[in-house]
C-alpha cells in the first residue's frame, strides 16, 4: 500500500513545491507583521514615495524653483471653504485620525469615533467598522448591531444581496469571512491577507493577497477558482477592485496597475516611466481604468489607463481616486494642497474643489467608500 | 536516521534564530511528503497546495514555541492533516458550484486514472486521513491517536474499514 501510494503522481507538485516555498519564505521574512489599517498603509506607501521624490527633486536649484512654485499654485484657485454638497446622489465614508466619518449628499457629517477604518454593505444600510480588537457592524447613524472580538481586525468587505450578506476581513489567524448578522465567523485562508475585494454577483466570491499574488476564492465551497501570480511579486498589493460585472479585476502593486481578466490571466500593466501609480479605479459599470500617478517635477495626474487621456492634473502629491456611485464624477483627493477635487467624467469638463479637509476632519483624512446611488 | 534527526534539530534551530536558509532546508525536507498527504485526503491539487502551504506558515507562525527535541515532522503532518480532513468535509458538505459560461475559469488538469486514488477517493476523509497517515507517512496507530487526539481503537476501526473497503473497491 505504501508503494501504490507514493507513486500516485500528485499534480503541478513541482510548480506547486516552487510556488509554496516563495510564499513560505516570504512569510518567515515578515514573521510577526503588525497588521495596519489597508487605506492608511496604500496611503502612506504612495505619500512616503512621493515625498521622497519631492525632497530629492527640491534639493537642486531647479528642484527650488518647483517648489516654489508648488507654494504658489498648489490647489485648485476657486474652491470652497467646505464640504457644503456631495455633487452627485450617495455618502461618503471617511476616515481620519478622529475615527470614521459619514458624510451625506447634503454635506451632514456625523463622526462614529474610535474607528480606524470602514466600508460600506452592499446598499449602503450599514457600515463595518473595525478598531483596535473589535470588528463592528453599525448603522450609519451610529447604533452598533453586533460586535466581533477578534486580534487587529482590518481591511473588512462587505458582500452580498438584500438578504444573505457575508463580510470578509482580515486578522491574525488570516482571511476571515462572518455572515452579515455576526454569525459563522470561520477562516478562510491563513495566507490570506488585506487588500480583499468581493466579485459582484450573488455567488460569495472574493479575491485576495497571497505572498506573491492573489488568489479568487468562492468561500462557500472553499474552491479557489484562479490564481494569478503579479508579474512584479513585491507583495506591496495596496488596491484590489472588481469590474460592475465582475470579468475584470484590478490590482496595484508596488506602482504598478495590473489588470487580469477572471480567469487570472494578465490583461493589461501600466509602465513605470508614465509614473508611479498610487490608486486606481474602474469608471463605474465599464472596464476603464481611471489611475492616479506621481510623475517626476513635483506633478501628479489622474488619467486613462489604455488611452492615457488626462483627466485632471495637479502639483504635488494626490492620494485616494473615487468614482462617485453613478460615475458621473471622480473625487480626486489632493493631499498637498489639502483639497478635495471633483471632476466630472461625463459631458463638458466641470471642476469643483473643497479646501480644508484636514481642518474638517480633524486630521489626515482618506475616503473609504462612495455609497450608492438610489 | 540519527543524523537526518540532527539535520532536523539544527534547521530548526536555525529557523527559530532567524535563517532562512535552514527554513529552506525543513521546507524542502517537508513539502512532497506534506503536500501529497494532503492531496491523497483532499483529492483536489489548488486546495491541498493552500493547505499545506497554511500548514508551513501556520509552523511559521509558532515556531518560537516550538520545543526543539521534539521532530518537526509529526507536528507540521497533524496540521495538514487535521486541515485537510476540514477542507475535505466541507468539499463533501457542499457541492460545488458549476462555472458561469463565459468565466473561464483554469481549473486543474484531471487526476492520472489510478485504482488506488480512486479507492481512496471513496472513503471518508476521516478513513483516508488515517490511511494517509498509516501508510505515507508510516505513523503507527498509536502515533496516529496522539497526532489526531483519537482514541486509539477509533484508529483502528477507520483504518481497518478504509482498508477493506478499498480492498473491495480495488
Amino acid at each position: 500500500m505504501t508503494t501504490r501510494l507514493e507513486r500516485i503522481e500528485v499534480p503541478d507538485a513541482v510548480a506547486a513545491e516552487e510556488r509554496a516555498r516563495r510564499v513560505v519564505l516570504a512569510a518567515f521574512a515578515v514573521r510577526e507583521p503588525v497588521p495596519r489599517p489597508r487605506r492608511r498603509r496604500r496611503v502612506a506607501i504612495g505619500v512616503v514615495l512621493a515625498a521622497c521624490a519631492v525632497a530629492l527633486a527640491a534639493a537642486s536649484p531647479p528642484g527650488m524653483a518647483v517648489v516654489d512654485r508648488v507654494r504658489e499654485v498648489v490647489g485648485v484657485e476657486r474652491s470652497a471653504p467646505a464640504l457644503f454638497s456631495l455633487p452627485a446622489p450617495g455618502r461618503l465614508l471617511v476616515a481620519s485620525d478622529s475615527g470614521v466619518w459619514v458624510v451625506g449628499t447634503g454635506g451632514e457629517k456625523r463622526l462614529l469615533a474610535g474607528y480606524s477604518e470602514a466600508s460600506w454593505s452592499p446598499f449602503g444600510r450599514f457600515v463595518v467598522a473595525t478598531r483596535e480588537h473589535e470588528l463592528v457592524a453599525l448603522e450609519p447613524e451610529g447604533d452598533i448591531r453586533w460586535t466581533l472580538a477578534r486580534p487587529a481586525p482590518h481591511g473588512a468587505r462587505w458582500t452580498g444581496t438584500r438578504t444573505d450578506t457575508r463580510v470578509a476581513y482580515v486578522d491574525r489567524s488570516g482571511l476571515r469571512v462572518v455572515a452579515g448578522d455576526g454569525t459563522g465567523d470561520h477562516l478562510v485562508a491563513s495566507a490570506g491577507r488585506a487588500p480583499v475585494a468581493w466579485r459582484p454577483g450573488s455567488a460569495h466570491v472574493l479575491a485576495y493577497v497571497v505572498a506573491d499574488g492573489l488568489h479568487v476564492r468562492d468561500v462557500d465551497t472553499g474552491r479557489v477558482l484562479a490564481r494569478a501570480r503579479s508579474p512584479l511579486r513585491t507583495g506591496l498589493h495596496t488596491e484590489l477592485e472588481w469590474s460592475a460585472d465582475g470579468r475584470r479585476l484590478l490590482v496595484v502593486d508596488d506602482g504598478v496597475v495590473l489588470v487580469f481578466a477572471s480567469d487570472g490571466t494578465l490583461l493589461t500593466r501600466s509602465n513605470r516611466e508614465s509614473g508611479r501609480v498610487i490608486d486606481a479605479a474602474f469608471r463605474p459599470r465599464s472596464h476603464q481604468v481611471l489611475v492616479a500617478r506621481f510623475r517626476g517635477g513635483g506633478q501628479s495626474t489622474v488619467s486613462e489607463l489604455e488611452s492615457g487621456r488626462t483627466v485632471f492634473s495637479g502639483t504635488g502629491v494626490f492620494d485616494e481616486i473615487t468614482p462617485s456611485p453613478d460615475g458621473r464624477w471622480l473625487l480626486v483627493e489632493w493631499r498637498t494642497a489639502d483639497q478635495w477635487v471633483f471632476v466630472r467624467l461625463q459631458g463638458h469638463r466641470v471642476i469643483r474643489a473643497v479646501s480644508g479637509i484636514a481642518k474638517q476632519f480633524r486630521g489626515k483624512a482618506v475616503v473609504e467608500g462612495w455609497c450608492c446611488a438610489r | 536516521m540519527a543524523g537526518a534527526g540532527r539535520d532536523e534539530r539544527a534547521w530548526v534551530r536555525g529557523a527559530q534564530r532567524g535563517s532562512a536558509s535552514d527554513l529552506e532546508a525543513l521546507f524542502h525536507a517537508h513539502w512532497p511528503a506534506a503536500y501529497r498527504a494532503a492531496y491523497l485526503v483532499i483529492h483536489d491539487a489548488a486546495l491541498a497546495e493552500d493547505v499545506a502551504q497554511e500548514a508551513f506558515l501556520a509552523a511559521i507562525r509558532n515556531l518560537d514555541r516550538f520545543d526543539r527535541r521534539r521532530p518537526f515532522g509529526p507536528w507540521l503532518h497533524r496540521i495538514v492533516v487535521n486541515r485537510a480532513i476540514d477542507t475535505g468535509k466541507a468539499r463533501a458538505l457542499r457541492r460545488e458550484s458549476e462555472l458561469t459560461e463565459g468565466d473561464a475559469i483554469r481549473e486543474d488538469a484531471e487526476p492520472p486514472d489510478s485504482s488506488v486514488l480512486r479507492a481512496l477517493g471513496g472513503l471518508p476523509p476521516e478513513q483516508r486521513a488515517v490511511v494517509v497517515l498509516r501508510h505515507l507517512l508510516g505513523y503507527t496507530p498509536g502515533e496516529i491517536a496522539r497526532l489526531l487526539e483519537l482514541p486509539r481503537g477509533t484508529v483502528n476501526s477507520r483504518l481497518r474499514r478504509g482498508l477493506d473497503a478499498m480492498r473491495e473497491s480495488l
